[in-house]
């Protein structure tokens, strides 16, 4: 089973749409040069400072995925509990629904105040922002399993442990990628907007953002954003490339919910 | 007779679905005996109680009033003890796992159960139905037909003395149909199982079956049980002979006089 090779049809209209993009951003930076800088100022600064860039997006990418690891992780042990104890489902479940709808991100300074300019509130405003959307989804695919299939267990006798494990878990599979899909880059805008509000730690590309923004280097703050995009694609693609291993071809693709 | 004969005893059972004035009574007052070793056939219009009256054999519903003995024992205790082989409408085959490890399945979940020394080796059995060579494929690769034979080689792997099975094979056309109950007949006729089989089909019923039960869906209970004395084993030229029709007739009949 080959992949199709990626016909001309696919990659012509986006690569038109970049390029269209990118003309226009020059011919714009041309007359405000404090709005958008020069797309070669942008690769410039990259170039000549790749340490720089390399070492900040290291430590937004390791608050990213730290937060993102233990969000998820939580998430997921709660979907278990929330799944088999109905009581504790309807006692959390509005409590995380408001939780989603407010913007977790304002309570970021008062973790800074509780934890300082370490990495602690990296963590947690990484894990906060990824917590909701995966609880959804584990919950949602803990329940999506073929009832015929839960009727033949149950005839089997099946041990709850069993039919979770053979059953509910495989079929959760899906929706836990597609929350992955989800989570991913979410878990960077978390970690960002932490550095944004603890500078002091002089560390992490939210950091290089603010400092630089500070001084008006908007060459600086536009190569951050892309070492940024850059990160956010490649967190994705790693998802998908897992889910690729790990489910092959054989299994429909699902769609995530958003929290 | 002794009781022991007896493999599955239905007695006095009662079942009503939902509450005020969504009631729905399906079955009132049902009693039927299943002989050890026999295949019996449950036939009757729609919604007259056949899929029920299995899922309360199998354990999956809990009658009102009245009680089902697997024997002797209690539901309960039967799939305990892994004793029911349970064909459900589709064959509901785990989409990621392979043929082989479909039919596995049993095997690997309550273990308690030691398992049968006469269990049929799941390689042999499938390559028995035909299914030699798609051991190592996945479910969404095979046919409807092909999918109903791996769901029956997944009964038939942990030997449980008694099948139940819910139309096993309503979703594929005729000719598939034909060949499925030509597998089935020859791997139970060796068996020595006990069968419930529900069907929709009259030619299926009377090729299949020591007994045929109509139900009807007026007096939400058993409307008559005709025993099919045909010779066994039997072949498909067993269908075209005057016998074979005359209980096909009959059968027929039996059915309209209950839809009414
Ligand atoms: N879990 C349930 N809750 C409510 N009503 C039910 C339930 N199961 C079955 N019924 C109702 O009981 C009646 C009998 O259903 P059952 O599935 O046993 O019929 P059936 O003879 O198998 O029909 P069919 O030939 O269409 O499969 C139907 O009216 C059905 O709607
Ligand atoms: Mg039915």
């Amino acid at each position: 089973m080959s992949r199709k090779p990626l016909r001309i049809g696919a990659w012509l209209p986006p690569a038109i749409a970049l390029a269209v993009f990118v003309l226009l951003w020059q011919l714009y930076a041309d007359h405000h040069p404090y709005v958008a800088p020069k797309l070669s100022k942008v690769l410039s600064e990259l170039d000549s400072h790749p340490r720089l860039f390399a070492r900040n997006a290291w430590t937004t990418l390791e608050e990213a995925l730290v937060g993102a690891g233990a969000g998820m992780g939580v998430a997921f042990a709660l979907a278990l509990v929330m799944f088999y104890v109905r009581v504790i489902e309807r006692a959390l479940l509005p409590l995380a629904v408001v939780l989603n709808v407010t913007p977790l991100v304002a309570i970021a300074p008062a973790l800074v105040v509780a934890f300082g300019f370490g990495m602690t509130p990296k963590y947690v405003i990484a894990s906060l922002l990824v917590f909701f959307p995966f609880l959804v989804n584990a919950l949602a695919g803990l329940r999506d399993v073929d009832p015929e299939a839960l009727d033949l267990v149950a005839t089997l006798h099946a041990s709850r442990a069993e039919v979770l494990w053979r059953l509910r878990l495989p079929s959760s599979l899906p929706y836990l990628f597609a929350a992955g899909r989800i989570c991913m880059p979410l878990s960077l805008v978390g970690a960002v907007v932490a550095e944004f509000v603890a500078a002091g730690e002089a560390k992490g590309l939210g950091t290089l953002v603010v400092t630089a923004a500070s001084l008006g280097d908007l060459g600086t703050v536009y190569a951050a954003v892309v070492v940024l995009a850059v990160l956010g694609v490649a967190m994705f693609g790693a998802v998908v490339a897992l889910q690729r291993l790990v489910l092959g071809r054989y299994r429909p693709s699902v769609g995530a919910r958003r929290g | 007779m002794t009781p022991t004969d007896d493999a599955i005893v239905f007695r006095g059972l009662h079942k009503t679905f939902g509450r005020g004035n969504e009631r729905v009574k399906v079955l009132d007052g049902v009693d039927l005996s299943v002989q050890r070793g026999q295949f019996v056939t449950v036939i009757g219009p729609s919604g007259c109680g056949k899929t029920t009256l299995l899922r309360l054999a199998a354990g999956l519903v809990e009658p009102d009033a009245g009680s089902v003995s697997l024997f002797g024992a209690s539901v309960a205790d039967a799939t305990a003890e892994k004793r029911i082989g349970f064909v459900p409408q589709a064959p509901a085959l785990l989409p990621w796992r392979t043929v082989l490890d479909n039919v596995l399945l049993p095997l690997q979940v309550n273990r308690k159960v030691p398992s049968s020394k006469a269990a049929p080796d799941a390689v042999e059995l499938l390559t028995a139905l035909g299914l030699g060579d798609a051991l190592q494929r996945r479910p969404r690769e095979l046919s409807g037909g092909m999918q109903q034979r791996v769901a029956i080689a997944r009964a038939f792997v942990f030997d449980p003395p008694v099948l139940l099975m819910d139309e096993p094979f309503a979703a594929v056309d005729e000719l598939t149909r034909e060949s499925l109950r030509h597998s089935l007949l020859t791997i139970w006729q060796a068996s020595g199982k006990t069968v419930l089989f529900v069907t929709h089909s009259v030619t299926e019923a009377v090729a299949l079956s020591d007994v045929v039960v109509v139900m009807s869906a007026n007096t939400h209970g058993i409307q008559r049980v005709i025993p099919i004395d045909l010779p066994r084993p039997r072949d498909d030229l067993v269908e075209t002979t005057p016998e074979f029709l005359a209980l096909e007739r009959e059968l027929r009949l039996e059915l309209r006089k209950g839809s009414k």
